[in-house]
């Protein structure tokens, strides 16, 4: 068996052993869905005459999978530094792209399971999300998305020596950020300036994506814009990442 | 995958450190150290708390680069890391090192695929550590000594050729103690080189072949247990029973330097054990008369001591009542 396959596996075994936080990533998005589908029942936006909620949905669902890719392996690589399971694996030949890769092949996973669940709720009568036409282009994005995502949290768990490190350095940077990319409002109602603050954000490029596949909204060029917005950003954050990745606390 | 000592006629040492330091701000942690650690040698690596083991090992792992000198592996470098090397080494972890929420099994696996060995290594290596049946319990809910156990094996699995030990026996009982020294003396006799980094003074002389004492950087000395025991001044001791001399007696005798009551004993501390014994078989017989050669961690406690000019640990003289002839 590959180093590869050996440390996916072992991923997805601790994974769905760890039945609360499994529980938790899959319902986070979800809450957000609820609470906000409840507060903005009926209403429409201003001028595109979607309904909020459709607005509110895929700009959640795409922080929410940001959100997974990030705090999933910037924990993991903290914690595996911490335990010196990276210094067990930085001591055998195992190439640092199998421990990447192996993360990476289950947060695909866990944002595809996120996606699959979080608009299968938002198409029920109650909150009633009648998906676009051009909605499979959510593959693509996402799996983008949760690539450059994921390279942020490498980052972080590079710095970061301590859960709440990760937690603070993590919700420092992604909470601001859903709110000014436009996940749970949108950048319409927001001043000239903050929107041109926005294009510096990746999730303000995953939001727009997402946001045509799933709704509609905009048009194809949200995503052709979006996904090299979002590739941008991968190949800046992969090169930080290669930069400052930590085999052990004081390498 | 058994060593092969047959690189041509003078095949480079497993371990030879020339003229490393290491320094950390104002504090140099390892300076100017040498030292040849060959193919085959079960090698100790000893030392006080912070005189720099732990920086020294970890330069030989290549986890660490050198200030200035060199290291190499069987001839090779291990800095920057060195994926042709790190197949033939072995290196112990600290037992919080698993995968979490992994059977032992399951974790000794993972690390298997790590280096590309076959499944069959984990059971055996299992089986070495005597963890066969704790094969499907969760790391987690493993005992300390089981934990330490999983993690030599884990340094074993892929039948590397040098090895890192780092304190393996600390957290074992004395049952375990043993066990695992079997464990390591059939790796020596496999032709496996081991470094052995140890606290346990009996232990560095019951395995060790060689052993080098670190103190404040600098290698003190570097020798076999042997040798260092014999060339010591450390005195040896005679233990009669309390009650057949009494203190001033057995001070008064030639060739005795110091008298004590220790556990029930009163030991006589001598450089001529001979004479000091025949002249206690004349006073009293030598029923139940013990006596204890000086042993490495006297060497060690003398040299340490000297080296680093700290009072002798008090603990020695507190609790017994002394006579300087």
């Amino acid at each position: 068996m590959s180093a590869y396959a050996a440390l996916t596996g072992a991923g997805y075994r601790a994974q769905v052993r760890d039945k609360t936080t499994l529980f938790f990533t899959f319902a986070f998005p979800l809450l957000f869905l609820v609470v906000f589908g409840l507060i903005f029942r009926g209403q429409d936006v201003e001028q595109s005459g979607l309904s909020y909620l459709s607005y509110t949905a895929s700009g959640v669902l795409s922080w929410g999978v940001a959100n997974a890719a990030v705090f999933g392996i910037a924990f993991t690589l903290m914690q595996w530094r911490t335990d010196d399971i990276l210094r067990l694996i930085r001591m055998s030949p195992a190439p640092l792209s199998a421990v990447i890769g192996s993360r990476y092949a289950l947060a695909l996973v866990v944002g595809a399971v996120q996606s699959l669940l979080f608009v299968g709720v938002a198409m029920l009568p109650l909150f009633g999300l009648e998906p676009a036409s051009g909605w499979p282009l959510l593959i693509p994005v996402m799996v983008l998305g949760i690539t450059t995502f994921l390279l942020l949290g490498v980052i972080i768990g590079s710095f970061a020596n301590t859960p709440e490190s990760v937690a603070a350095v993590a919700n420092f940077l992604m909470l601001p950020m859903a709110f000014l990319s436009g996940s749970f409002f949108p950048l319409d109602a927001m001043p000239d300036w903050l929107q041109k603050i926005s294009l510096v954000m990746p999730l303000r490029y995953l939001n727009d994506a997402v946001s045509h596949a799933l709704t509609g909204r905009g048009d194809l060029s949200d995503v052709t814009v979006g996904c090299a917005g979002l590739a941008v950003f991968a190949v800046v954050f992969g090169a930080v990442a290669v930069k400052t990745f930590r085999w052990t606390r004081s390498s | 995958m058994r060593p092969t000592p047959t690189d041509g006629p003078d095949p480079a040492p497993a371990v030879r450190v020339q003229g490393v330091s290491k320094r950390y701000g104002d504090r140099q942690a390892v300076d100017d150290v040498s030292l040849d650690i060959h193919r085959g040698e079960f090698f100790g690596l000893l030392g006080p708390n912070g005189a720099g083991k732990s920086t020294l090992v970890e330069i030989m792992e290549g986890l660490r680069q050198a200030d200035s000198g060199s290291v190499a592996l069987f001839g090779e470098p291990p800095w920057p890391r060195n994926t042709a090397l790190l197949p033939r080494l072995g290196v112990q972890t600290q037992s919080s090192a698993f995968f979490v929420r992994q059977t032992a099994h399951e974790h000794l696996r993972t690390v298997a695929a790590l280096y590309g060995v076959a499944r069959a290594a984990v059971d055996t290596t299992l089986e070495s550590v005597g963890l066969t049946e704790q094969r499907d319990v969760q790391v987690e809910s493993l005992s300390g000594g089981q934990r330490q156990r999983l993690a030599i094996a884990s340094a074993l699995v892929h039948g590397p050729e040098l090895i890192f030990l780092d304190e393996p026996t600390a957290a074992l009982d004395p049952q375990a103690r043993r066990a695992l020294w079997e464990v390591l003396r059939a790796l020596k006799a496999e032709g496996r080189t081991i470094v052995y980094t140890t606290h346990h003074l009996d232990e560095a002389e019951a395995l060790c072949d060689r052993i080098a004492i670190l103190v404040d950087g600098k290698v003190a000395v570097t020798d076999s247990p042997h040798n260092l025991v014999g060339a010591s001044e450390a005195p040896s001791r005679l233990m009669l029973p309390l009650g057949r001399l009494d203190e001033q007696q057995a001070a008064a005798i030639s060739g005795v330097d110091r008298v004590t009551v220790q556990g029930g004993s009163l030991v006589l501390e001598t450089r001529t054990a001979g004479k000091v014994l025949s002249a206690v078989d004349q006073l009293t017989g030598l029923d139940g008369v013990q006596t204890r050669t000086a042993s490495l961690e006297d060497v060690y406690l003398d040299l340490t001591a000297r080296l680093t000019s700290a009072p002798r640990s008090p603990l020695r003289t507190a609790e017994t009542t002394e006579h300087q002839p």
